[in-house]
C-alpha cells in the first residue's frame, strides 16, 4: 500500500482535467485521443511520472469516450473507434432520442472502462502470456477475421469486400518497410510521388479526410440547409432514459466489454476493429437484432462498451511486452521514454508503485469521465449545437490542424485530407461502403507483413491452416461471419419481396427508392 | 496426390520482388471482385437508368452547385495560400492564423442562408475569435506546429 502515498490532489486533479480536456478533444470531429494525448505530452515532462501518468490516462479515457458526442449527433465518429456508434446513436438522435442515446453509450463506456481496467489488473500476465504466442499466421487470420466481419456487416457482403480490399490497396501505397522486413523498395506509385508518399498516406489524415472533408462535401451538396441543421443535432430533451434499457442486455454489455478487452490486447489491432467486432457479434447473436441500424440502444452498448474497454486491454501488451495495442498507446511509449521508464516483461515487477498509480488513475479517469458526461452531457453537446455555417468551417480548421502536427508539420497531409474527402464524397456516392475501406486501411500493411512474412518463413499457403489449434478456430470464426452473412441476405431479400407483394398498390419507383435506401 | 497438393500450395517469394507479392494478390482480388460487382449490380443498374426508372449518381442528381464547388475551391485556395503566408512569417502559425480567418469567414457567409447584420456580426466574430483562440491554445500553450 506503499503507493498511496504518492497519491495527491494534483494527482486526482490532474486525471481529471484529461478526462475534461480528453471529452472535449473527443467530441471535436477530426480531434482524436491520440491527438490529446500526443499534444500534452510536453506537459508530463514538467509533471514528473505519476502526475503525467494521470493527466495521460485520462486523456486516453476522455479522448475515447468523447467521440460518441458527434457520433450521435452528427454522423460523425469523434474518434475512429465509434464508427459503430453512428450507426444507431445517429438514427436515434434524429428521432429526437440523442439525449438517451448519449446516456446509454455514457453508461456502456463506463461500464466498458472498468471491466477492461479489472481485466488489465487481474489477468495482465496471463492474458499477455496468450497473446505473445500469436505467431505472425495467428495475426493475418485474426485480420482476415476483422475483415470479413465488417464486410459482413456491410449491407451487401460483396460491396463490403470490395470496399475493404480497396482499402487494403490504399494502405499498400509507399514503401515496403524495411523496419518491418521488407525490402524498402516503393510500389502502387510512379517515382514523381516518392518524397510525398514514401512511407504511404498516414492514416490520421486519411481518417479525418474520409470523415470529415467528405462529410462537409455531402452537406455542401445539398446545400447547407438551415433549418435541418435545427432538426440535425437537436439533443432531445423530451426523450426519458431510465436504467432499464439496460435490463436484459447485461450479456451484450458484458460481451462487448470482453470482446474490446480483448481486441484491444492483440498488438496493432486496436481501434476500430473492437467496436466493429462487438458490433457485429450482438446483431449475430441477440434475439432481435432487426432493429440495428436503424436507432436500437442495443448497438450503442456494444459499439461504446467495446471501444472504452480497449483502454484496459491495448495497456496489457504495452506494459507487459512492450508493444502498444493501438495508436494511442503508442504515444503513451513515449511518455514512458520521456521519463527513462523501459516498458516490457520487467515493467510491472520491478515498478509495482507506478503499475498501482496506473491502475487507480485509469479507474478514476473512467469515474470521472462518467459523472463529466452523464451529468454535463447537456452543456458538452453544445459542441454540435452550434449552426452547421459557424460549425463546418471550425471543423474544417480543426482538421488542418490534426492532420498538420500529427507528424510535426507536414504539408502533404494536409493535401491528403482533401485527396480522401473528396475520394470519402466519390465511395459513399457510387454507394461503396466508407466502413470497410477504413478498416482495410488501417489493417492492410500489418495483413501484408504477416501474410508476406508466414509465406517466407514455412513456403506453404497451406500453413494458414495447420499452423495451430488457433489458426483453426480463426477459420471456423471466419467461415461463420461468412455463412451467417449470406445467410441473412437470404432472408432480408426474402423478406423484402414478401412485402413487395403485400404492397401491391406501391408503384415501381417507390420499390426503386426501396432499394436505394437498402443498398447504401 | 498429397505430394501434387503441396507442391501446388508452396509458395517461394524472392526478396527483391517480395514488396509487390501482396499487391499483386490484392491486384487479382480487386479485378475478380470488380467483374462480380460489374455482372451482379452495375449492368443491371445501368439498364435501369437506360429505362429511365433510376438515376446516375452525382450526374444525374440535383445538387447545390455553387456551395459544392465554392467549398472545394475554397478549401483548396484555403490549403494553397496558408503554405504561402506561413512561408512569409516562418515557425509562427501565423499563416495558419491569418488564413483560418478569411477561410472561417467566406465559408460562413457562403453556407448562411439568410443574411442578417445579426448572424454577419456572430459570423464575423467568429471568424476572429475561433481561429485566434485555436492559434493561441495550440500554437502558443502546447506549442504545435502549425502551418
Amino acid at each position: 500500500m506503499e503507493f498511496l502515498s504518492l497519491l495527491d490532489i494534483t494527482f486526482f486533479l490532474l486525471a481529471g482535467f484529461g478526462a475534461l480536456v480528453g471529452i472535449i478533444f473527443g467530441a471535436i470531429p477530426g480531434m482524436t485521443a491520440t491527438m490529446a494525448v500526443a499534444v500534452c505530452l510536453p506537459l508530463t515532462y514538467a509533471l514528473g511520472l505519476h502526475h503525467g501518468l494521470a493527466l495521460l490516462l485520462g486523456l486516453y479515457v476522455g479522448g475515447i469516450s468523447g467521440g460518441m458526442v458527434p457520433a450521435v449527433l452528427l454522423n460523425i465518429p469523434g474518434t475512429p473507434s465509434s464508427i459503430t456508434t453512428t450507426f444507431d446513436g445517429y438514427p436515434m438522435a434524429r428521432k429526437g432520442e440523442g439525449e438517451k442515446a448519449l446516456k446509454v453509450c455514457v453508461i456502456a463506456s463506463v461500464v466498458g472502462g472498468l471491466v477492461s481496467a479489472a481485466v488489465l489488473f487481474l489477468f495482465a500476465p496471463m492474458l499477455a502470456d496468450f497473446s505473445i504466442k500469436f505467431s505472425y499466421v495467428e495475426k493475418f487470420l485474426i485480420i482476415l477475421l476483422a475483415l470479413s466481419v465488417i464486410a459482413s456487416l456491410s449491407s451487401s457482403m460483396l460491396i463490403g469486400i470490395f470496399s475493404g480490399v480497396i482499402g487494403i490497396w490504399l494502405s499498400l501505397i509507399g514503401d515496403y518497410s524495411i523496419s518491418d522486413g521488407g525490402n524498402g523498395k516503393t510500389r502502387l506509385m510512379f517515382d514523381f510521388m516518392e518524397p510525398y508518399l514514401f512511407e504511404g498516406f498516414s492514416l490520421l489524415p486519411v481518417l479525418i479526410g474520409i470523415f470529415g472533408i467528405s462529410t462537409i462535401l455531402l452537406e455542401a451538396e445539398k446545400g447547407v440547409k438551415s433549418d435541418t441543421a435545427n432538426e440535425r443535432i437537436k439533443i432531445g430533451k423530451g426523450s426519458h432514459f431510465s436504467l432499464s434499457i439496460f435490463k436484459g442486455r447485461m450479456t451484450n454489455l458484458m460481451r462487448s466489454s470482453f470482446i474490446g478487452t480483448f481486441v484491444g490486447m492483440l498488438p496493432g489491432v486496436g481501434g476500430s476493429a473492437a467496436s466493429v467486432l462487438a458490433y457485429t457479434q450482438e446483431k449475430n447473436l441477440a434475439r432481435d437484432s432487426s432493429e440495428m441500424g436503424k436507432g436500437a440502444p442495443q448497438g450503442l452498448i456494444a459499439s461504446e462498451s467495446a471501444n472504452n474497454a480497449l483502454t484496459g486491454g491495448a495497456l496489457i501488451p504495452l506494459l507487459s511486452l512492450g508493444i502498444p495495442g493501438d495508436s494511442t498507446t503508442a504515444v503513451l511509449i513515449g511518455a514512458f521514454t520521456l521519463q527513462g521508464i523501459q516498458v516490457g516483461p520487467l515493467f510491472i515487477p520491478e515498478n509495482p508503485e507506478t503499475w498501482y498509480v496506473m491502475m487507480t488513475a485509469l479507474v478514476f479517469a473512467n469515474i470521472v469521465m462518467f459523472f463529466l458526461m452523464f451529468y454535463a452531457i447537456k452543456h458538452i453537446a453544445k459542441v454540435v449545437m452550434v449552426p452547421k455555417h459557424i460549425l463546418y468551417p471550425i471543423i474544417v480548421m480543426m482538421c488542418v490542424v490534426g492532420a498538420y502536427a500529427i507528424n510535426y508539420g507536414i504539408m502533404f497531409d494536409v493535401w491528403t485530407l482533401l485527396i480522401f474527402g473528396i475520394l470519402g464524397y466519390l465511395v459513399q456516392k457510387v454507394g461503396l461502403e466508407v466502413a470497410p475501406l477504413i478498416i482495410g486501411f488501417i489493417l492492410g500493411s500489418q495483413a501484408e507483413i504477416y501474410f508476406v512474412k508466414s509465406l517466407e518463413s514455412f513456403g506453404t499457403f497451406s500453413i494458414f491452416f495447420t499452423k495451430s489449434p488457433i489458426a483453426v478456430v480463426l477459420w471456423l470464426l471466419i467461415l461463420a461471419s461468412v455463412i451467417f452473412s449470406i445467410v441473412m441476405g437470404f432472408k432480408s431479400r426474402a423478406r423484402e419481396k414478401m412485402e413487395l407483394t403485400q404492397i401491391s398498390g406501391s408503384t415501381q419507383t417507390d420499390s426503386g427508392k426501396r432499394h436505394d435506401t437498402n443498398s447504401r | 496426390m498429397e505430394s501434387g497438393l503441396s507442391s501446388l500450395l508452396s509458395v517461394s517469394i524472392d526478396f527483391e520482388t517480395s514488396h509487390l507479392f501482396f499487391p499483386r494478390i490484392i491486384h487479382w482480388t480487386l479485378a475478380g471482385l470488380f467483374a462480380v460487382i460489374l455482372v451482379t449490380r452495375v449492368l443491371p443498374f445501368l439498364a435501369a437508368v437506360t429505362r429511365g426508372e433510376r438515376t446516375l449518381p452525382i450526374v444525374g442528381e440535383r445538387m447545390d452547385g455553387l456551395r459544392f464547388f465554392g467549398t472545394l475551391a475554397l478549401i483548396v485556395a484555403y490549403f494553397y495560400l496558408m503554405t504561402v503566408v506561413g512561408d512569409i512569417f516562418p515557425y509562427t502559425g501565423y499563416g495558419f492564423l491569418f488564413v483560418s480567418m478569411a477561410f472561417v469567414f467566406l465559408m460562413s457567409l457562403m453556407y448562411m442562408h439568410e443574411w442578417t447584420k445579426k448572424s454577419v456580426t456572430i459570423v464575423v466574430i467568429n471568424a476572429v475569435v475561433a481561429p485566434s483562440l485555436a492559434w493561441y491554445v495550440l500554437a502558443k500553450l502546447f506549442t504545435i506546429t502549425l502551418p
